[in-house]
């Protein structure tokens, strides 16, 4: 455990709806390059959680910080420029644009280009407009849709909008990437691409916190696992710890069947 | 951005700037080639709602802002300019650009104010704003001479660089400055709509929580769309009135915002060649098959309705299904 | 004398109030159920009223029947309306529903001033000339009809919503769409009556209308962009704050034009929907942030 300041610092983060607690003073805390899955049953409060530190919900309580920077009550584009991106549970894609321009879409708030600067069309502009050119076409060769980048992304099967997604959310060289339920509804062939996509991009050294409902492709490709149950964090640690924790196991397949599995194992 | 070509693959850029360059060329030299006086009031229409519409195609079309207010801008440009020459004196220029400035700073207001709450309410505040301006317009009879507007608006005369004054007082000078203006005001917004700026604001439009997640700021780009539609919809109203030599509340009826809408729609929200051709089209058309007006309008009427029920892109919405079909089709070895 | 002018201005602001209930709980019943802002619903108001003016000028037919024709043909205009054309649009792209009713509003709207001409026509009924004497006021028969009918069509109205199954499941679908669905409502259903309903309620308006002022081809026109002002003065999605809103509009204009005629009165409905949305945006009595 080092002393260095966490990339990610959730204290205390708080969301109701109507009465009901959505999230309850959830704390965490990610470092930097790490790869951390959140998981538990529906309901739990991933979606909610990940909403609120992204600024696409206000929250009730509770602060966030990025790298020491406070995000807490930020707009969701100030949070993405700060280098919090994420992807979208229902799979967000710019249906009209080519492949290579989404992704120059996404970077294009990010490299210090202003809006004379984007008018007038001089050197600054060129440069920048260059240097996405090439990293999009970088990033669409990692994601394996190189051949499509000038194609509008309307022609996109389900799954190869995600990896766009997770492509478009690396374009501005993030330090933490938020990947709401990747492989959700994905044949098992682009299950097992994805995860290795996400591995790449982790050996790049962006921190990835990943929600997921497929408990397996968390289990096999991160190292840390928070687990959430109706808006409390249960458990935290290594996926071996998780896999036999009582309390995880009560939450997912309730509590008397939990028991029932304890003293078989026990 | 990826550069259009042509179906045999040749560069598209110089051949389309060409075809601009050539119509442009041909417009301009309408007044010499013919007298015909008919002809150039047409083209005086065609500048105003063709900036009309390209402004509109600009909050609409790019950003995805459905907006009334635009009849509002330009006729505060008109009253603005007519009365700063005629009151206090002032140039045809500055009474133009005061009348674009105001405009800007009144679309700015009512953006800011709305738009916090959602889309939906900018919506109908746009639509109460256009009202609101007419009923000003109508019953502030102090400030604005009432139901009979200010008549008789005398000819203006402009100072060119060099020293000229150019005496704007026959049709075919109307029609040179407004035609100019056309190019100005399109040049602006092709200029816009073509950079990162024009981007950003297409991304908000198709997807903006996507948008947001990737750093992109949606009240910025729909306050500047609407600030640029209306200062080019102030400005135009400022010349336009002084072709019409009367200023009255009926430059803020809602025909014009009927006429632009169908321009936009026909043209294809978002397609800047598709509105502008429309727009010009449209102008010419209604009086070449000589309908009534209420004919007319009852025609847009059907057409709007057929569009939004059939094909709600218009002509720029169908080439881009084109494209797209194209792609779905088996080819050869892919680029790599 | 002073206190019988404030009176009369009170019911003449009553009256117009009631009428602007009636077109704008319609236009929030359509809003609330089928998320549409009807823009053609004004041309209803103006097709009623064009159509009992007929039935009395061109048939000689009487108030009460002709009161009970217009708003049979309005309510089943209404179904013809839905099953045509709103009947394949969806509430997420409000662009579309706009500029659809927007089209129909332009063809009904230009079509009348193509077939009737601008001239305003006074209905001449039995009616119009009478009045009811009360002490010093002059109550105005035509008036207190409009009044009278425009409250049993409230009382209807809230029975059919708060009695009724189906009225019911109108507030249910208005209030929380998916959910509705979920236990079943069927959205067909219920969009085609809150149409055929809305619409009547604005023919009911029109014919009621028009033995009190003349009748002509843009008179929903200025109608229809008051009611969007009220419905969100009032709150987007509740009907019944949809007619105190449009009660206090109508006495509101009627007392100021009394006592200031220099004021632009009808500026009112517009400067009071701006001072809502920026000071209280969900409306006096809106619950949901709709807007």
């Amino acid at each position: 455990m080092t002393t260095a300041r966490p990339l990610l610092e959730v204290r205390g983060l708080t969301k109701r709806y109507l009465g009901l607690t959505a999230v309850d003073s959830l704390s965490y805390e990610l470092g930097t390059g790490s790869m951390v899955g959140l998981i538990g049953p529906n309901g739990s409060g991933k979606s909610t959680s990940i909403d609120c530190i992204s600024g696409f919900q206000p929250a009730d309580g509770g602060r966030w910080f990025l790298d020491g920077r406070e995000m807490t009550g930020l707009a969701p584009h100030r949070i993405a420029r700060a280098g919090l991106t994420r992807t979208f549970q229902t799979v967000r894609a710019y249906d009209e644009l080519t492949l290579l321009a989404n992704l120059c879409v996404a970077s294009q708030e990010s490299d210090g280009v202003g809006w004379m600067q984007s008018l007038f069309r001089g050197q600054p502009l060129r440069s920048a407009d260059a240097a996405a050119q090439t990293r999009g076409l970088e990033l669409l060769a990692t994601v394996g849709l190189a051949d499509y980048a000038d194609a509008p992304a309307a022609i996109l099967s389900y799954g190869q909008r995600k990896l766009l997604a997770i492509a478009a959310s690396m374009m501005a060289r993030p330090r933490l990437v938020v990947l709401d339920e990747p492989v959700a509804g994905v044949n098992p062939t682009m299950v097992r691409h994805i995860e290795e996509v996400i591995q790449k991009l982790n050996a790049q050294g962006v921190a990835l916190l990943i929600v997921e409902h497929n408990v397996d492709f968390i289990m096999s490709l991160c190292r840390r696992v928070i687990v959430l149950e109706s808006g409390c964090k249960i458990a935290d640690g290594p996926p071996g710890l998780i896999r036999s924790d009582p309390r995880v196991l009560a939450a997912y397949l309730g509590k008397a069947r939990a028991a029932e599995l304890d003293s078989r194992s026990g | 951005m990826n550069p259009p070509r042509t179906a045999s693959g040749m560069n598209a850029v110089p051949l389309r700037a060409l075809a601009v360059l050539a119509g442009l060329m041909a417009l301009f030299a309408i007044p010499k080639l013919t007298g015909n006086d008919y002809l150039l009031a047409l083209g005086v229409s065609f500048a105003a709602l063709s900036v009309l519409s390209g402004g509109l195609n600009l909050v609409y079309g790019y950003t995805g802002l459905l907006s009334f207010a635009q009849v509002g801008f330009f006729g505060i440009g008109s009253y603005t300019a007519a009365l700063l020459v005629t009151e206090r004196d002032w140039s045809l220029w500055a009474g133009v650009a005061a009348g674009g400035g105001l405009a800007t700073v009144v679309g700015l207001v009512i953006g800011y104010s709305s738009l916090r709450l959602s889309r939906h309410a900018f919506a109908i505040v746009s639509l109460s704003f256009a009202l609101l301006c007419m009923i000003v317009a109508r019953d502030w009879v102090s400030l604005t001479r009432g139901a009979m507007g200010i008549p008789g608006l005398p000819t203006p005369t402009l100072s060119l660089p060099g020293g000229i004054r150019w005496r704007i007082a026959q049709p075919a000078d109307f029609y040179y400055l407004l035609l100019g203006f056309v190019v100005f005001a399109h040049a602006v917004i092709y200029l816009v709509v073509t950079s990162r700026l024009g981007r950003a604001m297409r991304a908000i439009k198709l997807n903006e929580p996507l948008a947001q997640s990737h750093g992109i700021n949606p009240l910025a780009y729909k306050l500047l769309a609407i600030a640029l539609s209306a200062l080019l919809a102030g400005m135009v109203g400022g010349l336009f009135v002084f072709y019409l030599t009367i200023v009255d509340p009926s430059i803020f009826d809602f025909y014009y915002t009927e006429t632009m809408l169908i321009m936009v729609i026909i043209g294809g929200p978002g397609s800047f060649w598709g509105v502008l051709l429309s727009s010009a089209v449209l102008t010419a058309l209604p009086d070449l098959l000589r309908f009534t007006t209420d004919l007319r309008m009852v025609l847009y009427g059907a057409v709007l309705i057929a569009a939004m029920l059939l094909c709600p892109g218009g002509l720029g919405g169908w080439l881009h299904r084109r494209r797209v079909a194209r792609w779905r089709q088996p080819r050869p070895a892919p680029r790599s | 004398m002073d206190l019988n002018f404030h009176a009369q201005l009170l019911l003449n602001g009553i009256v117009i109030g009631v009428i602007y209930a009636l077109i704008a709980m319609g236009l929030s019943l359509i809003f609330g159920v089928l998320e549409i802002v009807n823009f053609a619903h004004g041309e209803f108001y103006m097709l009623g009223a064009m159509f009992a003016y007929f039935l009395t000028a061109n048939w000689g037919v009487g108030y009460w029947p002709t009161v009970l024709i217009v708003t049979g043909v309005a309510i089943s205009l209404g179904y013809v309306l839905y099953e045509a054309l709103l009947v394949s649009l969806r509430g997420e792209n409000f662009e579309r529903s706009i500029l659809l009713t927007l089209g129909l509003s332009m063809v009904l709207q230009n079509g009348a001033v193509f077939l009737f001409t601008t001239t305003p026509k006074m209905t001449a009924t039995g009616l119009s000339y009478s009045n009811i004497i009360v002490g010093e006021l002059r109550l105005p028969l035509a008036r207190l009809f409009a009044l009278g009918l425009g409250l049993a069509a409230f009382a209807a109205l809230y029975l059919v919503l708060y009695h009724t199954r189906v009225g019911k499941a109108m507030r249910g679908v208005a209030q929380n769409r998916d959910a509705a669905l979920m236990v079943g409502i069927d959205p067909r259903a219920v969009s085609r009556l809150a149409v055929a309903i809305g619409i009547g309620l604005s023919g009911l308006a029109g014919a009621v209308l028009a033995p009190v002022y003349a009748v002509h081809p843009l008179m929903g026109f200025s109608f229809v962009f008051k009611a969007f002002a009220i419905i969100i003065i009032g709150g987007l999605g509740s009907i019944s704050g949809a007619a105190i809103a449009a009660l206090m509009l109508g006495v509101l204009e009627s007392l100021v034009g009394g006592f200031l005629p220099l004021v632009m009165v009808d500026a009112l409905a517009f400067i009071s929907m701006i001072a809502v949305l920026l000071l209280r945006p969900q409306g006096l009595f809106g619950r949901g942030v709709r807007v």
